[in-house]
């Protein structure tokens, strides 16, 4: 920081923060502290816990979640990683123009209603089956099925996965890869040894993000999968609301909650604060 | 491979992934401007049925006019909490000011079905659940990163010198900053406050599990029709839905870039 620069004293700063820091206390901080205290029930056990992870719906849907959310990191993080860099390299407006309204709408496009478009994409005698049938590919079950959650979830975090991983590229000084290229490695190589150990950084951000924010999916699980593809939303719904019993719903969410976090808290370490964040926004 | 397979394949990839991202929305639409009363791809017939049925049914206006009584106070709520941060952030050493921050973000990273389930134990314990307060400050959690993340980024490209030479030409901080930084913030802060609204707007897993019976915005109400069978008349709603959400928010993304 400039020497000279106008700053607060911490007092003032501290009253400016204080609305925020009061939200986040009260209703993230108390609200998470609390889901842990009742998730152990008044017996204050892991009885709960237990009951979660033995029943086999509990298992499968934990299951079910984590390998889909793995799956949805990856792919997200290579289409979108593969849309970002053109859009920051491609020379033509025309193209450029096209990657971002093909980003923007998907994100912008209201969660509902995209899902229920993909429900209508993806039916059974849906145009997309009709495609495939007119192809000699089909039909393939897609809608209310685990590969039907897959895409509609990658439908969702693609914008996001490229909007982290534009930033990135934004960062890196393309006459490197020029050099390299003019000394005689191929394109392949160049990326490889080049722009690869850049932005893996970035890479590792935004898989961590889009598996933590994957794992709390609701919608899509509900709209795409049914009953067939069962989702840890979808089961804490039923502990809360077909069950009535709090106490399952809240292991279950510490359960989501602890994985989710791991997973960011190991990223953290990798690759540190600053570019986590920097992935976020 | 040679470099020119390479780059050619990279780019039909490209052109087929944004066939396939635009393709849904289409799609919606297209479907919307048919006139059966079931689906049937491509349609049977043309017309503005669906949206004469829209228009014809008072739900849709009251859950519409619902989600505007959430989403108006949201945005508001979430520009007053994160405007002030932005600045101590920007402007000042306080400690933990980057912790806080990130803090701020949660919102966003959370798994959005886990916390609601934390903030069902709490609005059970207060009150709050199925109440339009309730609903108001949740929303207000995940919409204020939005604005966090928009303002705070814009206040970095602010030169404090601005301030500085105000300051030294004998204006107090607060007018300096209400004169001179707060207005070049104004276009952000603006955009922030419309992501806000729209991020409120969308919101649909924390009313399912949060709200009561008699609260429906347009989000849920669509999910409770498409998951109680399919209608042809959500495809209007959705496009009408879909038409007003991207307007508004790439006014708003506008708005932020214009400053670069």
């Amino acid at each position: 920081m400039p020497a000279g620069r106008p700053v607060l004293a911490n007092w003032q700063a501290l009253l400016l923060v204080a609305p925020l820091v009061a939200l986040l206390a009260g209703l993230v901080g108390y609200p998470l502290v609390r889901l842990a205290i009742d998730s152990l029930g008044s017996g204050v056990d892991l009885g709960a816990y237990a009951t979660v992870l033995e029943s086999s719906a509990g298992q499968r849907a934990l299951v079910v979640t984590v390998l889909a959310s793995l799956l949805v990191a990856g792919l997200s993080v290579a289409i979108g990683g593969l849309l970002a860099w053109y859009a920051r390299s491609a020379r033509s407006t025309w193209v450029r123009t096209a990657l971002w309204v093909a980003l923007l709408v998907p994100f912008f496009m209201g969660t509902v209603t995209k899902n229920y478009a993909l429900v209508l994409l993806l039916a059974d005698n849906g145009p997309l089956n009709s495609l495939l049938s007119a192809l000699g590919l089909g039909p393939v079950r897609l809608l209310y099925s685990s590969t039907g959650v897959v895409i509609g979830m990658v439908y969702s975090m693609v914008p996001f996965a490229a909007f982290s991983l534009y930033g990135v590229f934004l960062t890196i000084d393309e006459t490197l890869v020029e050099a390299a290229r003019s000394m005689g490695a191929s394109r392949v190589r160049a990326a490889r040894t080049v722009t690869l150990p850049l932005v893996l950084p970035g890479v590792v951000a935004s898989l961590a993000l889009v598996f933590a924010i994957s794992l709390g999916f609701y919608v899509t699980p509900v709209l795409l999968g049914g009953a067939q593809v069962p989702f840890m939303g979808g089961l804490i719904q039923d502990y809360i609301f077909t069950s009535f019993d709090y106490e399952l719903a809240s292991a279950a969410s510490v359960i989501l909650l602890v994985v989710g976090f791991a997973v960011l808290a190991v990223s953290l370490g990798l690759i540190g604060r600053e570019r986590l964040l920097r992935a976020v926004a | 491979m040679s470099d020119r397979l390479v780059h050619v394949l990279g780019i039909v990839v490209a052109a087929l992934v944004v066939t396939i991202l635009l393709a849904p929305v289409l799609l919606t639409a297209v479907l919307s401007l048919s006139s059966d009363s079931y689906f049937t791809f491509p349609p049977d017939s043309w017309g503005l049925r669906q949206y004469r049925e829209v228009l014809g049914d008072a739900r849709w206006a009251s859950a519409v006019s619902y989600s505007f009584e959430l989403a108006v106070p949201v945005a508001l709520l979430s520009v007053a909490i994160a405007v002030p941060t932005a600045f101590a952030i920007g402007r000042s050493r306080l400690p933990g000011r980057h912790a806080i921050y990130a803090g701020g973000l949660a919102g966003i990273v959370v798994p959005i079905s886990a916390f609601a389930i934390a903030l069902y134990g709490v609005f059970a314990e207060l009150g709050l659940h199925g109440t339009y307060v309730g609903l108001v400050l949740a929303n207000t959690v995940l919409a204020v990163p939005v604005v966090l993340i928009v303002v705070t980024a814009a206040m970095a490209r602010v030169p404090v010198e601005l301030e500085l030479a105000a300051m030294a030409a004998g204006a107090s901080r607060r007018r300096a900053w209400l004169g001179i930084t707060t207005r070049l913030l104004l276009p952000s802060i603006v955009a922030g406050g419309v992501l806000a609204f729209v991020t409120s707007f969308d919101e649909v897993v924390l009313i399912v599990f949060l709200g009561g019976v008699d609260q429906t915005t347009l989000p849920k109400a669509i999910l409770d029709s498409a998951r109680f069978g399919v209608s042809p008349v959500i495809t209007a709603v959705s496009t009408l839905l879909m038409l007003g959400t991207s307007a508004v928010a790439i006014a708003a993304v506008g708005l932020a870039r214009r400053r670069r």
